[in-house]
């Protein structure tokens, strides 16, 4: 004989019951939680609301504290020596790895997660002498973006990019080539005339000079003068969207600002640095795995997959990257020949000196061969006070 | 059966029911609804003015910050032109300090990080030339003030780093800036730097002797600090009974961003106070609606209900078989609408009932009429005999005998006899007949006949009777459609109405009482209206409906059969029309009414 089968009433009782008994037992689970996991990052304005949403969404409580990029390299590396409130997790920019690794800061990649499907890209850049010290967050780098009608460049070459910027120069496009007076753009110019990011011999000589004398004439003849220091963001935004630019030579980080993404097309630059960021643990966590659990979680397919869908910047998993947007695979195809800076600690220190000297002889205030010899000195200085 | 109390009450319940769930779901919805709407727009204005003020003061804190930058930046550019004159650099110096008074030191470093000129930095700064060219630290104790280094390269000409400016700022103006706030009770207003640590508190203004020497850490401590540093905007968190508004200082400038935070902390039982006592008061409007709505329901239930317990409570006495007690319920509607209708409806069973009995008693009748037409016609031929053979008896005796008397009434009886057995072989016959008519109006063509000429024949059957009883008789024919009835069947019909009415004016010794007979067309042409009308005592009302039963009769005995009207009765239906009895014209005498179909 068949057991009775339970009234729609009576199983509605037992649901009901079910339901108070969780609800009424929520509360101690939730008293005996876990903490937070301690998250000091970098993200952008955007990138940060969009990860709060995530971990909220998601139900991952995280103590998150957010650094301006400008001062995350000097903060973050304060607190890890100093070793008395070490967040589990960190991100960082790719080119802070080599110092974290050198100080003994930073923990080795656990295995498992070493052996997901990176990009070799993405790998590339949490390496150092084939040991993996972090998990790929983003790769980024410099490429060639113009408006999907603009005709692309012949080819990758710094020279057919300007060529093709001249051409499309018009009465009311009167500098139609962006790029920033900022070292990270000059990489690609320096690169071109046999010179490196590298201290103290890859800026010195004709090399250099030749390389700035190129770079600091682009300036008033196809490319805009630079705006104030702090604005360059938005002031690029705003060329873009007014259709000021014909090519704009930029990194995947700005495409978030730029509205219509249908109308915008990405290609190579020669020479162009790539970079990206990482996500490490700093030996001093007191939760390590903590600290990898929510690294896990930020490159799974589906925070990945949002990140792309959102910002259309490259994944850095091959499966996220399968499924991310048309944008997201094209800066990720143009960005392929990119080649990352030296992996050397002293290369973060080297661009506030570059910098300085890239405005002055834009400015006019210095020579090429005078704003070499400074960034020589300097660097020289830098080489004697931390070795390469 | 009984009535069920029971049952009343739960109707009014129901109906109590019904009516509080009318009236509390809007109450509830609508409160809900106002108490929500409440704590969004005090939340909403909470939110907004917390976010003014950390606004007002973080573009305040901003800007002397970042006013303090730009000054040193320009001294650092002004020395850089003239960096070896010790003159002019603590010249520099001075006007620095004198021009921004939130400077309390500054010193210029050389590249190798020694004090080139100025005052002591302490030994731990990083003065490094990786920081995009200058920098805020994060806030430091010194002496009991808080104290953030400004750090700003300066370099040459051709952009070479030549030295570093360095310039303690004291943060007291950040404290004396948020004392200088009007704060509502309960508010507290509080900046941290980059590590959560205090660097002013509105509370500390309240007992400054206690303002901490060492700059607490609130980082992990209070959830809201923790989200403004994890935050790169301004939001708001609800948390251990705090409604904090906060603002990361780094969205003022998002390359050079300041570490720094502002909240804006209120208690949740001041921030909503509003909210509350818009909740309390709709609580109790609400609940005092809700309870006037059920008193409300009550009374109006118990007023519905009454009448319909009423009605239930006579429904039960009709099902008991009282059907005459007055109704409980009268007057306009739905209500006194449904008593009347109980009322018609226990009328019409009452009806039925008696029509079943009727039908009944009729087809009794109808086999016991069909079982004396038998017996009757059995009987009919001895009867015969004995008739034939008491005359024959009677004649040949002579006058005087004394069998001659008891001759006489055996004739005479038999006589009577042979008239009941008539009449019941009348009725008999009418039966077959009328089944067979039935069966021919199944056919295209009826039997039908002119009613002119049969009344004028029944008059010259009927003129003899009258006459012996001194009554005179008038008909009146204006219908000249032929009807749909046999002539012989019409005329037994009438000649029987007519027989009985003489008989009745006899009976009530009426002399010069008039058989009226008329035919007309009735009202729409299809039938014939015939009516035969005597001043005779009429028929009560009671034996109306029983006269067309065959049997029943009102004569005295050994007068009538009782089969006269039950024939005629059956006569006329068959023909498919009807009879019926009423009062004469004036309330006087009887007048039958019989409605005949005009053939087609």
């Amino acid at each position: 004989m068949a057991a009775p089968v339970p009234s729609y009433a009576s199983r509605q009782r037992v649901r009901v019951s079910i339901a108070l008994v969780l609800s009424a037992t929520g509360g101690a689970c939730h008293r005996a939680a876990p903490p937070a996991i301690r998250f000091l990052h970098t993200f952008s304005h955007e990138e940060t609301e969009l990860f709060n949403q995530t971990m909220a969404e998601r139900g991952i409580a995280v103590e998150a504290s957010l650094v301006p990029f400008s001062r995350g390299r000097q903060v973050i590396g304060e607190i890890l020596r100093a070793g008395t409130d070490c967040p589990d997790l960190i991100r960082i920019d790719a080119t802070w790895l080599p110092e974290l690794v050198a100080d003994g800061l930073v923990l080795e990649l656990p295995r498992p997660l070493a052996a997901r499907d990176w990009s070799p890209e993405a790998a590339a850049l949490a390496q150092l002498d084939g040991v993996s010290w972090a998990v790929p967050q983003a790769v980024d780098g410099l490429l060639v973006v113009r408006d999907i009608a603009t005709p692309a460049p012949a080819s990758a070459s710094l020279a057919d990019v300007v060529a093709a910027a001249r051409a499309a120069r018009t009465a009311a496009r009167r500098y139609p080539l962006d790029l920033r007076i900022d070292g990270y753009w000059f990489v690609p110019w320096l690169r071109d005339e046999g010179g490196e990011l590298a201290a103290p011999g890859g800026i010195a000589g004709d090399v250099a000079v030749r390389a700035m004398t190129g770079f600091a004439a682009l300036v008033g003849d196809v490319a805009p003068p630079p705006p104030s220091p702090g604005l360059e963001e938005l002031d690029e935004g705003r060329l873009w969207t007014e259709h000021k630019i014909a090519y704009w030579i930029t990194g995947p980080w700005q495409f978030y600002q730029l509205g219509d993404r249908s109308r915008i097309a990405v290609s190579p630059l020669a020479h162009a640095p790539r970079g990206g960021q990482l996500l490490v643990v700093p030996r001093c966590a007191k939760h390590p795995d903590d600290g990898w659990q929510l690294a896990d979680e930020l490159t799974s397919l589906a925070v990945e997959s949002r990140f792309a869908s959102r910002f259309a910047t490259p994944p850095t998993r091959l499966a996220a990257l399968a499924g991310a947007p048309g944008l997201s695979r094209a800066s990720y195809d143009a960005l392929r020949g990119a080649a990352m800076l030296p992996r050397r600690p002293l290369t973060p220190l080297l661009f506030d000196d570059l910098n300085a000297a890239l405005a002055a002889v834009v400015a006019g205030n210095a020579s090429p061969d005078e704003a070499a010899a400074g960034v020589q000195r300097a660097w020289q200085r830098l080489t004697r006070r931390a070795p390469p | 059966m009984t009535a069920r109390p029971a049952g009343s009450a739960s109707l009014r319940w129901r109906v109590l029911l019904a009516l509080s769930l009318a009236a509390m779901l809007p109450t509830v919805v609508v409160g809900a609804l106002a108490i929500m709407r409440a704590r969004d727009d005090v939340a909403r204005e909470v939110n907004r003015g917390a976010r003014a003020h950390i606004r007002a003061l973080g573009a305040v804190l901003d800007g002397t910050l970042q006013a303090a930058w730009r000054t040193v930046e320009l001294a650092a550019a002004t020395w850089a032109d003239a960096p070896d004159d010790p003159r002019e650099t603590q010249l520099l110096l001075r006007r620095l300090k004198a021009d921004v008074p939130i400077i309390r030191a500054v010193s210029i470093l050389d590249l190798d990080g020694q004090v080139r000129s100025g005052d002591p930095v302490p030994a731990k700064l990083d003065v490094g030339s990786h920081s995009y060219g200058g920098y805020v630290g994060d806030v430091e104790d010194s002496g009991g003030r808080p104290v953030v280094h400004l750090v700003v390269q300066a370099r040459s000409r051709t952009g070479e780093l030549i030295g570093v400016f360095v310039a303690g700022l004291d943060l007291e103006f950040v404290g004396k800036l948020i004392s200088e706030t009007q704060l509502q009770p309960g508010v507290r207003v509080i900046v941290v730097d980059g590590t959560g640590a205090v660097v002013a508190s509105s509370e500390d203004r309240a007992a400054p002797a206690a303002a901490p020497t060492h700059r607490r850490s609130l980082a992990g401590v209070d959830p809201a600090v923790d989200r403004a540093l994890g935050s790169t905007v301004e939001g708001t968190l609800s948390a251990s009974g705090w409604v904090s508004t906060y603002r990361n200082l780094s969205s003022y400038q998002s390359h050079r961003g300041v570490r720094w935070a502002i909240l804006h902390q209120q208690p949740e039982r001041d921030a909503y106070a509003v909210a509350r006592e818009t909740t309390r008061d709709t609580l109790v409007i609400g609940g005092a609606a809700l309870a006037i709505a059920l008193a409300l329901g009550w009374f109006f239930a118990t007023r519905l209900t009454r009448p319909l317990a009423a009605l239930a409570r006579h429904a039960d006495a009709i099902a008991a078989g009282s059907i005459d007690d007055p109704p409980p319920v009268r007057g306009p509607g739905e209500i006194g609408l449904l008593g009347e209708r109980i009322d018609e409806m226990a009328r019409r069973i009452a009806e039925r009932a008696a029509l079943q009995a009727a039908l009944a008693r009729g087809d009794r009748l109808a086999s016991v009429g069909v079982m004396s037409a038998q017996v009757a016609h059995e009987i009919n031929n001895p009867l015969t005999t004995v008739l034939g053979y008491a005359m024959l008896l009677q004649e040949g005796k002579p006058p005087g005998h004394p069998d001659r008397e008891a001759l006489q009434l055996i004739a005479s009886e038999a006589e009577r006899m042979k008239s009941i057995v008539g009449g019941l072989l009348e009725y008999a016959r009418a039966h077959r007949k009328g089944a067979r008519d039935l069966a021919a109006s199944a056919g295209p063509t009826p039997g039908s006949c002119d009613p002119a000429a049969v009344l004028r024949h029944v008059g010259a059957l009927l003129e003899p009777q009258l006459r012996r009883t001194r009554s005179s008789l008038a008909i009146d024919v204006t219908a000249t459609a032929p009807v749909a009835i046999e002539a012989h069947a019409l005329q037994q019909v009438l000649v029987n109405l007519g027989q009985n009415a003489a008989q009745a004016m006899a009976e009530a010794r009426i002399e010069g009482g008039t058989l009226a007979i008329t035919a007309r067309p009735a009202p729409g042409g299809i039938a014939t209206l015939i009516t035969v009308t005597d001043e005779g005592p009429g028929v009560p009302p009671p034996d109306r409906a029983r006269v067309f039963d065959p049997f029943f009769t009102t004569k005295a005995a050994g007068v009538g059969t009782g089969l006269g009207l039950a024939v005629c009765k059956h006569l006329v239906t068959t023909a498919g029309g009807s009879i019926e009895v009423g009062d004469g014209p004036g309330g006087r005498g009887a007048e039958f009414r019989v409605m005949i179909p005009n053939a087609p």
